[in-house]
């Protein structure tokens, strides 16, 4: 601790030796241990604990599932020959469900550790981790990890670890090849493209020219590192030159060239020859470096020989504490030796500061990949072009601007804070307390009521303590690009969609940023808030060190900023400074479920929570869906398990139920169809003439009645009126706000008023276009009944729906219509609007299952009310009174023509977007199918040859754990993204049952395991408690026999 | 003579329904399947033999005694075993049997909360709550459902109870109302009372127009006024008032 504090803000200031950097890999590769060993020799935790503490796992729940789940960081110190480094260390997590964390981490880096398991070799996330590092340009170093495994559990020899090493080494430079190449194509495409006028165009793919001599990982070039993390050792060859050198009196140069690949010693000549494998002889790998360690092992762990591990340390010439040899556990003694001889953070810690760049060395790629991807970097303004150089300079001078970008929001527990703990008191604090206690017991002699004041005031101190009771704090995870930011510093806070060139032109015409705006008052344009800086803090895995200023190049935290960023930001002094570009995304959030709390008055402090863990998780999504239920989106199912775990315990503190979310449906009609299950011609097709289709329904005091008939509507206009909802929505409000007319009426002559007539001209110009696009669009219907646009009633559920009334009654008393008014009122304008009412309460809840309607259209054809009746009976209401009957009449009405036509389901249906490996392509496919999706398009995607692009379209009712399934199935080589896309009719009659001699023979008699249609209908009825055609006993001998005593 | 009546040659009906119709003075008696016979009259189950257990007609089922056929076929006129079941199945008077009893309550139990749901909003956002929220509340004003009263009828019942548990409220109806004459000021008294939020509301010339929220329990109430009044029209704009789209949680 003491070096960090005294050094660290020094050494902060010195941008050359800054390194920051992340740990990325397969889950389960070594990333924390790596991380705990690296911690270790700063001093913050015990050496002979690191690997098992795992000190950046903090959470719990990361502790006992033993995998990590967020990215945290520390600042490490580390001392290379004569020169200081601060080592800014990002840990990250290797599940795919917390991918994003991983993306966070990655921005903020210049190089990364990417390590990879020998014995599990490539697995998918190391192949998402070279992506990462790739598109993110940071310069990536390899640890090829877990050797010790090869030497205990799968005993190879050196020479097999040699082979399987190169192989492993093989596959990893032909994926960077590989992401190389697809880049290259990439941007030469792109170029093409621009100058496709010029017809001097050259047909080279640009591969030849693009240098790729630092993309590979090579052993001589020192960014490959061999180790064991667990028990603490790692190489790289330069460890072994210089011992070599040495002993076999061959040059540097010259062993750094030859001891990793294909060369041997020949002892004769004493040279280093070439062709190790074709001369049958062990390459000097093996020879020199595997050899011994498998020696070492030997000796210390199997053997357990103490007189030769004597010797050979003694041979190695390196200083080890006797006492280790005295343990009785022979791999404390192996850690003891490996510590002194190859030690693993010496190893890491030198390799980060020699091969990896530091803050002020930004190439201009990354730059332009920071800030360039959403603008293109060519066309942005002047301004923000100025600040380019300071990106690369990187200095902390007070005239450089500031420019901070915050990958994302942590939360942290309150009481923990650094300004909130008990700190240790100094020596005169010590004595001033004394005095205090010193001065009241004197006044406790001298009055009693002296000690009631002073109780008094204790009291009031401790109330001002309380600040608020919410135990937790957001810490944005930030890094500085530019300056030097300090507390109290005003800085402006950008939104992510911030553009520069809008934001300047804002200011040059005098708008000004409010400094007491947050987040929540700005409008949807804006997105730019100002702030002063209240804390920053330096990152130590599970503390925070506060800190007053923090300078250019750090990964830092900054406390207090929850009401200005939402999940991640740009802070700046410079408006001009343009927004970063959006983070590399691989998993997107699509595991779905509902959330309730147990209790159900406990809602409010769920949507709380909910609230806190949307900000604090950037890879969460949260809405509320039409219903009510409020739908927490997550990227797989640990993911859900922390979110939950976390609403449960730290944000809402209240029980939770999750639950899968409800599906919805809507309900049709269709024409006949003319083919049965077994694509069978149906036969004797049964007429339906318009007759028996309509539907006459009589109000309970017979003194009106209605006759309608259903009709499907064209798949064009159900598209139409989807397009025109808003438009639609805004007529009918509009048409009831006009009100003035009446006395206008008897003026005109004509028995029609246009409804909107007292719009503004151009309104009205759209409302005609749109009648006659429906109109055309009505027409494409392949029925008999010819409709018109004219004719057009209202428009259902809720006067906007896919749904309409059609008006084709041939009296002259009601012939209104959407768009035209009746100028007289007679009993039929009266009881109008409760008619309409009807209209939509059937449309609302269909006859299958109370589903809103979708593509019906009713026409209705004759309303006839009986006026004397009627007046005889408002008096007596018996059957309450007259418009309430009207519109139960109605809705019935409609409810039973639907019922004469053909009736199916509508599911909703996601689009389903899916990257897969060739080799999970078939698995991939088995679980689509079983999930009823249907694959629309499959092509190879165009970069890389390895993987194929999918689209499917998925039912929603089916994609419940979905992405799970696929990633199990195809054990990660294949990620879905659900988008919704559209209504689809299931084509299968929810009452079908077999009729023909074929389908009993496929079939069966009952027929119920084909049929999902029913199934979804029956599961939607059960749930709202509606009659379902289940039994409630299925077998009647079945039942438990209770048998009396008699 | 002695007869004799061992336990072994006792045929006895384990798990019986038994149906009863009481005709001219005479009682007639079926066995049936437990939790069949209500399926049988919803014609839900088609096979006789998943609902009879025999197609004797018994006089009393479980002492074993079978009607006699001159009874039988005096009283409903055919000696026909299984026809006479069926119309004692039919008219017959049964117990429910304890899985009826609890489909049938859950059953009820769903369709108030769906009605519930449908009808109700959360006041703090104007969102409808999910049923199963719904659900828990009415378990939390320990509400058991009443076989005798109608879904909707329970219902509107328990949904002011409901608010000892959550904060909730009947969904507004959106009416709009215009009268001309001389009694608009006394009109317009009369309805304020019964508004929930005043939206809209012109004069001219020839009369007020007024666009308002009511509960939709007042609605009778307000239709009454109406048509006390001659020169009164009444329309009604929207059943409930609820927030429809899909939201994005943010700050």
């Amino acid at each position: 601790m003491a070096i960090r504090n005294d050094k660290c803000y020094s050494l902060l200031r010195n941008t050359d030796k800054i390194r920051n950097i992340c740990i990325m890999a397969h889950i389960d590769h070594g990333k924390t241990t790596l991380a705990d060993y690296l911690i270790a020799s700063n001093g913050l935790i015990s050496s002979r604990l690191a690997g098992k503490l795992r000190y950046m796992d903090s959470r719990k729940d990361e502790q006992e599932r033993g995998i990590t789940m967020k990215s945290s960081s520390i600042s490490l110190y580390h001392k290379k020959d004569d020169d200081e480094y601060v080592i800014n260390l990002i840990d990250s997590p290797g599940h795919i469900d917390f991918s994003l964390e991983v993306s966070t981490a990655t921005r903020l880096c210049d190089g990364a550790l990417i390590l990879i398991d020998v014995i599990e070799g490539i697995c998918p996330q190391t192949t998402v981790a070279l992506r990462h590092a790739w598109v993110e340009k940071i310069k990536p170093v390899l640890v090829l990890n877990k050797l010790d495994r090869m030497i205990l559990e799968t005993k190879m020899t050196p020479l097999d670890a040699y082979i399987r090493l190169s192989q492993i080494l093989e596959q990893v430079n032909s994926i960077m090849g590989d992401l190389f190449r697809s880049a290259v194509l990439e941007k030469t495409e792109n170029l093409q493209k621009e100058d496709e006028e010029n017809i001097f165009s050259n047909w080279s793919s640009g591969l030849d020219e693009a240098d790729d001599s630092n993309l590979y990982f090579l052993p001589e070039q020192g960014n490959v590192i061999f180790a064991s993390a667990f028990h603490g050792w790692g190489f790289t060859i330069d460890n072994f030159t210089e011992i070599f050198s040495k002993k076999l009196g061959f040059s540097k140069n010259v062993l750094r060239k030859t001891l990793w690949g294909n060369y041997y010693i020949s002892m004769k000549t004493k040279r280093v020859m070439k062709g190790a494998q074709e001369n049958i002889k062990k390459p000097l790998f093996v020879q020199l470096i595997l050899e011994n360690i498998w020696l070492m092992y030997d000796t210390v762990i199997v053997k357990q020989d103490k007189e030769k591990t004597t010797q050979i340390i003694k041979s190695l010439n390196v200083e080890v504490n006797p006492q280790l040899l005295l343990f009785k556990d022979a791999f404390s003694t192996l850690r003891g030796i490996f510590g002194s001889w190859l030690n693993l953070s010496e190893c890491i810690l030198n390799i980060i500061c020699d091969q990896l760049p530091s803050p002020n060395h930004l190439s201009d790629e990354k730059i332009e990949n920071l800030i360039g991807s959403s603008t293109k970097y060519s066309t942005v303004s002047d301004e923000t072009l100025a600040l380019k150089p300071w990106f690369r300079r990187c200095s902390s001078e007070n005239e450089a601007p500031i420019i901070i970008f915050i990958s994302k929001m942590f939360p942290f527990e309150k009481k923990y804070l650094p300004e909130n703990k008990v700190k240790p008191l100094t020596i005169e604090e010590i004595k001033a307390r004394r005095e205090r206690v010193r001065q009241k017991q004197l006044l406790k002699e001298q009055q009693q009521e002296t000690i009631n004041t002073t109780k008094f005031e204790n009291t009031e101190e401790i109330q001002s303590n309380v600040v608020e009771n919410v135990d937790e704090v957001l810490v944005a995870f930030a890094r500085i690009y530019s300056g030097c930011i300090r507390v109290g510093a005003e800085i402006y806070v950008l939104g992510p969609k911030h553009d520069p060139k809008i934001a300047i032109e804002k200011v040059k015409s005098g708008y000004e940023i409010d400094p007491s705006v947050t987040l929540k008052d700005l409008k949807s344009d804006e997105h730019i808030t100002k702030v002063r800086i209240k804390r920053l803090y330096l990152l130590m895995g599970r503390e925070l060190e506060p800190t007053n200023e923090v300078p250019a190049g750090n990964v830092f935290g900054i406390g207090g900023l929850e009401e200005h960023v939402l999940k991640s930001a740009t802070l700046s002094t410079e408006i001009a400074c343009p927004a970063f570009s959006a983070l590399h995304v691989v998993a997107t959030p699509i595991l779905q479920v509902a959330v309730e709390p147990e209790n159900p008055s406990d809602l409010g402090r769920l949507v709380r929570g909910l609230r806190l863990l949307d900000h604090a998780d950037p890879s969460v999504r949260v809405c509320i869906e039409e219903r009510g239920e409020y739908i927490l989106a997550t990227t797989g199912e640990v993911h859900l398990q922390r979110c939950i775990e976390d609403l449960r315990e730290r944000y809402a503190k209240v029980p939770i139920i999750m639950s899968e979310p409800i599906v919805p449906f809507r309900e049709t009609i269709v024409h006949p169809p003319k083919v049965d299950m077994v694509n069978e011609e149906i036969k004797q097709v049964v007429k339906i003439n318009d007759d028996e289709s309509t539907v006459t329904v009589y109000t309970t005091n017979n003194s009106c009645f209605i006759k309608i008939k259903a009709v499907p509507l064209p798949t064009k206009t159900i598209q139409l009126l989807q397009e025109n909802v808003d438009l639609i929505k805004f007529l009918t409000t509009s048409a009831f706000t006009d009100v003035n007319n009446d006395n206008l009426a008897a003026s005109v002559k004509a028995c029609h008023t246009f409804r909107f007539r007292h719009l503004q001209p151009d309104i009205i110009q759209t409302v005609l276009n749109f009648k006659t696009k429906l109109n055309e669009s009505l027409k494409s219907s392949s029925t008999q009944i010819t409709l018109q646009a004219e004719t057009v009633w209202n428009f259902g559920p809720k006067s906007c729906g896919p749904n309409i009334l059609f008006n084709e009654i041939e009296k002259n008393e009601c012939k209104m219509s959407f768009w035209n008014r009746l100028n007289v009122e007679n009993i039929y304008t009266k009881y109008e609007s409760n008619f309409l009412n009807g209209f939509q309460l059937a449309t609302l809840a269909g006859p299958l299952c109370n589903e809103p309607m979708m593509g019906v259209g009713f026409v209705v054809t004759d309303w006839n009310i009986i006026t004397e009746e009627l007046q005889n009976y408002s008096t007596a209401s018996t059957y309450g009174p007259f418009s309430g009957q009207l519109i139960y009449s109605v809705k019935e009405a409609c409810h039973r023509a639907f019922q004469m036509q053909p009736q199916r389901l509508m599911t909703a249906m996601y689009s389903c977007d899916i990257v897969v490996n060739t080799e999970a392509l078939g698995r991939m496919y088995a679980v689509l199918n079983k999930r009823h999706g249907r694959i629309v398009h499959g092509d190879l995607s165009s970069c890389s040859e390895a993987t194929f692009k999918i689209i499917a379209f998925l039912p929603v009712g089916e994609s419940f754990l979905f992405a799970s399934e696929v990633r199990k199935q195809t054990s990660g080589l294949a990620n879905p993204q659900l988008v919704f896309s559209h209504w689809e009719v299931i084509d299968m009659d929810p009452f079908w049952k077999p009729n023909t001699e074929e389908e009993y023979l496929l079939y069966g008699e009952k027929a119920d395991s084909e049929n999902y249609a029913r199934a979804y209908m029956n599961a939607v009825r059960k749930r709202k408690g509606l009659l379902t055609d289940e039994k409630v006993v299925e077998c009647a001998e079945k039942q438990r026999t209770l048998s009396k005593n008699k | 003579m002695a007869k004799i009546f061992t336990p072994t040659n006792q045929i006895r009906l384990t798990n019986v329904a038994v149906v009863k119709l009481k005709k001219c003075g005479f009682r007639f008696e079926i066995a049936c399947y437990k939790n069949k016979v209500v399926s049988w009259r919803n014609k839900l189950e088609k096979d006789i033999d998943e609902v009879l257990q025999t197609h004797t007609v018994f006089t009393n089922v479980s002492k074993g005694q079978v009607a006699k056929k001159e009874d039988v076929l005096k009283i409903f006129g055919t000696d026909d075993n299984t026809e006479v079941c069926l119309k004692i199945l039919e008219k017959g008077e049964l117990q429910i049997s304890d899985k009826e009893r609890t489909a049938q309550l859950q059953t009820l139990l769903k369709e108030i909360a769906t009605i519930i749901a449908d009808k109700c909003v959360n006041p703090e956002n104007n969102r409808p709550y999910p049923t199963s929220i719904i659900m828990k509340a009415m378990k939390d004003i320990h509400f058991s459902p009443n076989s005798n009263k109608s879904a909707k009828q329970s219902a509107l019942e328990i949904i002011p109870k409901l608010k000892d548990s959550i904060p909730i409220e009947r969904a507004q109806m959106r009416i709009k109302t215009s009268i001309t004459g001389k009694e608009t000021y006394k009109f317009r008294e009369k309805i304020i009372k019964l508004v929930k939020k005043l939206e809209y509301e012109n004069c001219d010339a020839c009369g007020i127009t007024f666009i308002f929220l009511i509960d939709p329990g007042c609605y009778r109430q307000i239709e009454e006024i109406c048509n006390a009044f001659t020169e009164c029209s009444i329309e009604l704009l929207n059943l409930k008032e609820t927030a429809q789209e899909k939201e994005f949680l943010n700050i």
